[in-house]
């Protein structure tokens, strides 16, 4: 694909960005940078984020936001022409606005809230946030609010959990299991042959988790009955916009081996489902090729002459620190320049190759996230 | 009890050690594992329901839901749901064919699937029996969002049970994890988001009564202040020196880059200390490149210096 070859040309053509990867690898930073980059040259871009670093969500002005869509102050970024706006995605919020938008009737949306066990499923796939990362980003991209959406996703490093999860609350919703539920003797499903062990899956059901259970779960499912087509049209709708010409998923990785080998499994995955590959982003990487680690044979006369007031063994202290950091520098990027070419070797195919040195101070001010959204767009070669 | 952190881990009955992800949650498991068979007690070291085990690359051996020997007085398990739910199920139903007639049905497979909390109950029960068949368990727990999900699955079950043996064992999964011999084990970098992480992490438990015990804290990955004032004050004059050649930047650079870490490791030690009232325990980094086995021993090695365990007994033969 050769709009990969240009990274400019990529996010032109791009309306929705997934960033994935596994935790502490710069994802939120990368996804805040690239949504930069974009409101810099004059696009309209929402960030959804799920939990930024505390400086970097205040220089976003998440802190006072939170999980309402907000615009960012780019009073900083001078050169900006479009717009950065920012939500926090706060689950258990969005998890009761779904219900209210689903729901047939205030009556019914209300009956669904209080419900016993809605509010401790609320609770249960709340936690886990995948889910509510797609939910949320379904309502922005068809908003048609902004030009460009950014996700960052939770970090996930067993699969593309958050893509199956509206799957895993359809399937819960299942018509099957409801009206296995509403109608337990067995007239449901299968027929009077199945109603014996129906019967008696059921007791023991009840056995195992307690009738009162079973009777709250059916309370429930009666009330959800209506809202199961609604969640189905939405979960299909997530599904056909992750695999939109115009999505693109990046892989966001540092070069650390556990963080190589997520990275490579999710380009796999990408694949393997079809899903649009945007290219590879390895982030926090070190930056050194010398090969002699003398620092008094480099840096002897300048530390003599910058610091004749420092005693002698005082300045050959620090030149043989500065010798010893040197090694371990430069034993570390070799380490990591080993697992890029890996890394490389195993994405070919996969869009765009871009690797970020790491950032000498930690990225939590706007011109320092500009910095690193340059950093990416700088040519770029293929894989 | 004793007052040696390590020691104290050491002589629990279960360890559950979460973190932020990427902070190296699986090597000190691993680790922690290691030293409890080399003190002599029966250990087991479990992983979640991963799809992809991370201990794999650690003892050169696939984890499965039956715990398998890798070492003398270790064993490794992968709780994964199929295997955990059919064992739970057999644990609260009485007959092996009722089992099979409940694992079978269609409906009921995704009914359990779904059902909030149940695979969150199923495979806390599983670590539970364990813990009841070996001295240690120490378990490679989700990052902490997700763990702390977990374990606080047993409150949501009892809200959302309210009799059957699901309560019953959410009961006891409960008094579990508090138990004074449980422990939990939580690994930070010296990160600013990593350590503000632990801490929120922490409080919550704290605020849910998961804790019995103060959590231990290992901030990994520490670099330790190797420089005296003055000799920084030197290196600050040649980071100011503007007409540095390449190499002497290059050198220069990598000076700056250690002092960093040393700084950002002191940063990260001071606040926790001063959120939690102990000090972290500090582990340094290990050899960039190595392989997750011999991160692990470095790991271990560490660690085993307080309770007496050699190199020579943590080594893997």
């Amino acid at each position: 694909m050769d709009v990969n070859l240009d990274l400019d040309r990529w996010l032109a053509a791009t309306r929705l960005v997934v960033c994935v990867g596994s935790g502490g690898v710069g994802k939120t930073t990368t996804s805040a940078a690239l949504g930069l980059y974009a409101a810099i040259t004059g696009r309209k871009v929402m960030v959804l984020t799920i939990d930024p670093a505390r400086r970097l969500a205040n220089s976003l002005g998440l802190k006072q936001f939170g999980n309402e869509e907000h615009q960012v102050d780019l009073a900083r970024i001078p050169e900006a022409k479009g717009e950065l706006w920012a939500m926090m995605l706060d689950s258990r919020s969005t998890f009761d606005a779904l219900i209210a938008r689903v729901a047939p009737s205030a009556e019914a949306r209300d009956r669904i809230l209080d419900n016993h066990v809605y509010r401790h499923m609320a609770d249960t796939f709340a936690g886990s946030q995948d889910y509510m990362a797609t939910e949320k980003l379904h309502d922005v991209v068809n908003g048609g609010r902004y030009d460009l959406v950014i996700l960052d996703t939770p970090p996930v490093k067993n699969a593309l959990d958050f893509l199956e999860s509206p799957g895993r609350l359809v399937n819960f919703l299942d018509e099957r299991v409801l009206r296995w539920f509403l109608e337990p003797a067995g007239r449901g499903i299968g027929g009077a042959l199945l109603a014996g062990t129906t019967a008696i899956v059921y007791r023991l059901l009840g056995y195992i988790f307690g009738a009162e259970f079973l009777d709250d779960l059916a309370t429930f499912f009666r009330d959800f009955q209506g809202l199961y087509k609604g969640f189905v049209e939405r979960h299909d709708r997530v599904v056909s916009l992750f695999r939109a010409e115009t999505t693109s998923f990046v892989t966001v990785c540092a070069p650390t081996e556990p963080s190589i080998d997520v990275a490579l499994f999710f380009q796999e995955e990408l694949r393997t489902r079809k899903l649009p590959r945007g290219g590879v982003v390895v982030n926090q990487v070190h930056l050194c090729d010398g090969r002699s680690h003398d620092a008094r044979a480099v840096l002897g006369e300048r530390v003599a002459a910058i610091a004749a007031d420092v005693p002698e063994p005082i300045r050959a202290s620090v030149l043989a620190r500065l010798g010893m950091a040197h090694r371990r520098l430069a034993a570390l990027a070799s380490a990591e320049s080993a697992l890029i070419v890996r890394l490389r070797a195993g994405a070919a195919g996969g869009g765009f190759f871009q690797t970020v040195e790491r950032q000498e101070a930690d990225v939590h001010d706007l011109p320092a996230l500009a910095k690193v959204g340059r950093r990416l767009f700088r040519p770029a070669e293929p894989i | 009890m004793s007052e040696n952190p390590v020691e104290r881990l050491l002589d629990s009955r279960l360890v559950m050690v979460t973190g932020k992800g990427g902070t190296g949650k699986t090597t000190y498991a691993a680790a922690l594992a290691v030293l409890g068979a080399v003190r002599g007690r029966r250990s087991v070291v479990v992983e979640l329901d991963n799809q992809r085990p991370s201990l794999t690359a650690v003892f050169h051996k696939e984890p499965r839901f039956q715990p398998a020997p890798v070492r003398l007085n270790l064993d490794l398990a992968n709780l994964a749901w199929e295997g955990a739910l059919h064992a739970y199920i057999e644990s609260v139903v009485p007959s092996r064919r009722v089992t099979n007639l409940i694992l079978n049905n269609p409906v009921v497979g995704r009914f359990l699937d779904f059902t909030p909390g149940s695979r969150e109950m199923v495979i806390l029960s599983a670590v539970g029996a364990l813990v009841e068949k070996y001295d240690l368990v120490v378990v490679d727990m989700p990052a902490s969002g997700h763990a702390f999900s977990l374990l606080d699955i047993t409150r949501s079950a009892l809200g959302l049970f309210r009799s059957g043996p699901v309560r019953t064992r959410a009961t006891e999964l409960k008094s579990l994890i508090g138990d004074s011999r449980t422990q939990v084990v939580l690994v930070a970098l010296p990160e600013e988001m990593v350590v503000n992480e632990t801490l929120e992490t922490i409080a919550r438990m704290r605020s849910f009564q998961m804790l019995h015990h103060q959590p231990t804290v290992f901030l990994n990955r520490a670099t330790l202040p190797s420089l005296t004032e003055v000799e920084r004050e030197l290196l600050r004059r040649l980071v100011a020196a503007e007409d540095l050649l390449p190499l002497e930047r290059e050198f220069v650079l990598a000076g700056r880059w250690e002092d960093g870490l040393e700084q950002a490791t002191a940063t990260a030690q001071r606040v926790l200390a001063e959120q939690l009232g102990v000090s972290p325990l500090l582990v340094p980094p290990s050899v960039p490149g190595g392989v997750p086995r011999d991160t692990v021993e470095a790991v271990a090695v560490h660690l085993g210096r307080s309770v007496g365990a050699t190199r020579r007994e943590i080594a893997w033969t």
